[in-house]
């Protein structure tokens, strides 16, 4: 019951954020991304199911937010936190198949939308929702398997010195 | 316990006295030191010999002890005494400080200060201060979320937070005193810098040349932590305090307003020019002397002109923090290269006569040797393969460029020695009056450059650029090697594997110490460069040695075991995210690092 209730909260939370943002600009902004439904624009009031929310990424499987994603993630200096091509720097690698806040598209919509307690800064109501779900199109895209072992025996060494 | 304000009157007493000879308190294993004729320290160690009671020992920022028990002939025996854990996996910059009986470690973020009783078997803590600091800091820190040391007077600890406040902390009890903010994290500021204190004033400094904050250094008060002064690095004269005591030595650095006009529009309000490295003081001047950081963002192209004051050496008094002289090392800075490294004060031989220098090892490659009364540069010698200019012009004391390798929007350009971590970074060098040669951690690393536009998004990296970095010539990444200030000319150098992240520290025994990124602490000796000794601590060194007499009158060297730091980044996947476990390689540049070192926290403490 107790986790239930805190289900709930979260799904207003998300519900609240949702509302309070204007419609992401629908026009064709010459990347030719088709109009989309968003569902994480919420009918006010509780939501009828106590199972929590998994927001679906719009632009699921579509390349071309991808591509867009890509010049977002440049434009609004994510690039400079995370590296080129997501390898990590400042802030963690989206290639290495770790994600710290849970990696389905959801929660990454989450975490750029909320920020992140280690700096990651809040960008819910400073970018559109639609961008957003295209940069999480692009950082999800980066990942690959997570590999747990790393063995070096055999591997060159380079060392000179000692 | 010394007080501030005698720290400065021993410092003139000393002066007085002759050559090699040191003040009265120093009681515990100093012994009269033969130095190289005309070569001294400006200003003489903090404090008893025994002691450690500012980050780099002294004013003069010297990292040299008169302790002489632990010697070339006897290092060989050195042992582990005792070890501490911090509980910290971060990078480990900076050092402790040691006051009387009693050693003082500050951590990386969370920043938490220990005090340890040297004198009780087992060595308890004497107290633990765990200070409120914004978690969302350690996102907003460029390069590892470090602290490079507090300082010491008035029976206080002085150190600043990763998220930009500055605290002081009752030295006997752990209390906090009081907690200044001085840094605005929302918009890049923090703090990663070790504090000085001059004549009751805790002087601090900024982080942040990656996110296009406006640097600035400033002093607080040690009783209150009221500020009391604060001096912009960019910006109109009244902000970055340029006034009639502003003489510089070149004619180019003369003019109204230059901090803004030499900057398109009002670039400059984002222009960088932080204060996140080591700070000097000269009692006789009354000046103190500080780095800037690089200009925001990388890409030159936003930014066309001079770009004063950023990547200079700045000399202000110390008690208005009014400029006296400007030397800009990079105008117009097109590859990060920051000028916060250490400014050494010492008088040395140059031409038949003696001197009062500053010696400066900057990232640009260059040491140069400065008068520190004027800010004329007397020599300027590339110290680590270099290729980008064709040496210091004297007449104007402004580099000359290859074109070649002068970086702009939308080219790139490839291979530039040093890289953008440059021929030193902030491992502070150390110099011994025994021999005259300063004993210096470098880098050895090229880069391609390729900038791109950028926007100014507050709290957001501003940098416009990707560096990506490689060995330099030569089949090594770093050298510890012994230099001439005065020939401009290396002594002797040992090659290292990887780029020396970790200070050096030289005492009267003819001894300098140093570690490195693959986990070694080694000792040398200081005249040959001879590995004496070496021991494999439990992670790659990047802070910096020091030494005291215990209780018991032994010496002891104590040196942070932790990787972290700008190199920090080169080992793991997963740099800010609290996964200490995960220490895959990335990148090209030290590739066989992570076979080497993981994540750590540790003080090692050696002794005979």
């Amino acid at each position: 019951m107790k986790l239930a209730a805190c289900c709930a909260l979260c799904t207003l939370g998300l519900a609240t954020y949702a509302l309070t943002q204007n419609s992401p600009a629908l026009s064709d902004g010459g990347d030719g991304l088709r109009l989309v439904a968003h569902n994480e624009n919420l009918a006010a009031g509780f939501p009828m199911s106590r199972a929590p929310i998994e927001l679906t990424n719009p632009h699921e499987g579509d390349a071309r937010a991808v591509e867009t994603g890509k010049q977002l993630f440049i434009a609004y200096n994510c690039i400079d936190c995370h590296g080129a091509d997501g390898s990590g720097a400042m802030g963690p690698s989206f290639q290495d198949g770790r994600w710290h806040f849970g990696g389905s598209a959801g929660a990454v919509f989450e975490s750029i939308y909320q920020g992140r307690p280690d700096g990651m800064p809040s960008w819910g109501g400073r970018i559109s929702n639609d961008q957003i779900w295209m940069l999480t199109s692009y950082v999800r895209s980066l990942s690959s398997a997570d590999v747990s072992t790393d063995n070096f025996t055999g591997a060159t060494v380079e060392r000179t010195g000692h | 316990m010394m007080r501030a304000s005698s720290v400065a009157l021993v410092a003139l007493l000393a002066c007085a006295c002759s050559k090699g000879e040191r003040s009265a308190t120093d009681t515990t294993g100093a012994a009269p030191v033969r130095t190289v004729s005309g070569t001294r320290i400006a200003f003489p160690h903090a404090g008893p010999a025994g002691e450690w009671q500012m980050p780099a020992g002294d004013y003069s920022s010297s990292r040299y002890s008169d302790l002489n028990t632990i010697t070339a002939a006897n290092a060989q025996n050195l042992h582990v005494a005792w070890t501490f854990s911090t509980g910290v996996l971060r990078g480990h910059e900076g050092q402790p400080l040691v006051i009387g009986n009693t050693m003082y470690v500050i951590t990386p973020y969370p920043n938490v200060a220990y005090a340890i009783d040297l004198a009780t078997e087992g060595q308890p803590l004497k107290w633990k201060f765990r200070p409120e600091n914004a978690q969302q800091a350690a996102g907003r820190a460029c390069c590892d979320v470090v602290n490079r040391g507090a300082a010491f007077a008035d029976g206080k600890i002085f150190y600043n937070l990763l998220d930009g406040h500055t605290v002081a902390v009752d030295a006997q009890t752990g209390n906090q005193v009081w907690r200044t903010r001085m840094g605005d994290l929302a918009r890049g500021e923090t703090i990663t810098m070790a504090p000085i204190v001059v004549k009751n004033k805790v002087i601090v400094g900024s982080s942040g040349g990656e996110m296009g904050v406006r640097g600035w250094i400033a002093a607080l008060d040690v009783a209150t932590g009221k500020e009391v002064w604060r001096a912009y690095n960019i910006g109109p004269d009244r902000d970055v305090k340029v006034g009639p005591k502003f003489k510089p030595f070149y004619a180019h650095d003369r003019g109204k307003d230059l901090g803004a006009t030499t900057w398109p529009g009002d670039t400059w309000k984002t222009g960088g020019g932080a204060v996140w490295g080591w700070l000097s003081y000269d009692p006789d001047l009354n000046l103190i002397y500080h780095g800037t950081s690089n200009p925001g963002p990388w890409n030159q192209d936003q930014r066309l002109g001079d770009n004063k004051w950023t990547a200079a050496i700045l000399a202000r008094d110390a008690d208005t923090g009014e400029m006296v002289w400007a030397v800009q090392t990079s105008p117009h800075d097109l590859w990060d290269y920051d000028a916060v490294n250490e400014n050494i004060l010492v008088d040395l031989p140059i031409k038949g006569q003696t001197r009062k220098v500053l010696v400066h090892f900057d990232r640009n490659g260059f040491e140069y040797t400065i008068d520190r009364a004027t800010g004329q540069i007397l020599l300027a010698e590339p110290f680590v393969p270099m290729n980008w200019s064709d040496g210091i012009d004297m007449t104007t004391g402004r580099p000359k460029t290859r074109p070649e390798k002068m970086t702009a929007e939308g080219k790139n350009v490839k291979d530039i020695c040093p890289s953008l971590e440059g021929g030193k970074n902030q491992q502070p060098a150390a110099f011994s009056p025994q021999t005259g040669l300063f004993y210096v951690p470098t880098n050895n690393l090229c880069m391609d450059f390729e900038s791109r536009r950028v926007t100014y998004i507050a709290g957001t990296p501003f940098i416009g650029a990707m560096a990506p970095e490689k060995g330099g010539p030569g089949g090594y990444r770093g050298e510890f090697m012994a230099w001439d200030a005065t020939t401009g000319k290396k002594a002797w150098g040992i090659k290292e594997p990887y780029p020396v992240w970790g200070g050096a520290l030289v005492t009267a025994g003819g001894v300098v110490f140093y570690g490195t990124l693959d986990g070694w602490f080694k000792a040398a000796d200081a005249r040959t460069g001879k590995l004496l000794w070496k021991f494999k601590v439990g992670s790659g060194v990047v802070g910096n040695p020091v030494t005291y007499t215990g209780p018991d009158g032994k010496q002891y060297v104590a040196v942070y075991a932790g990787i972290g730091g700008d190199m920090g980044l080169l080992i793991a996947g997963d740099v800010a995210a609290n996964l200490p476990y995960d220490v895959r390689q990335r990148g090209t540049t030290l590739p066989d690092l992570s076979r080497w070192t993981s994540w750590g926290g540790y003080l090692f403490v050696f002794s005979l």
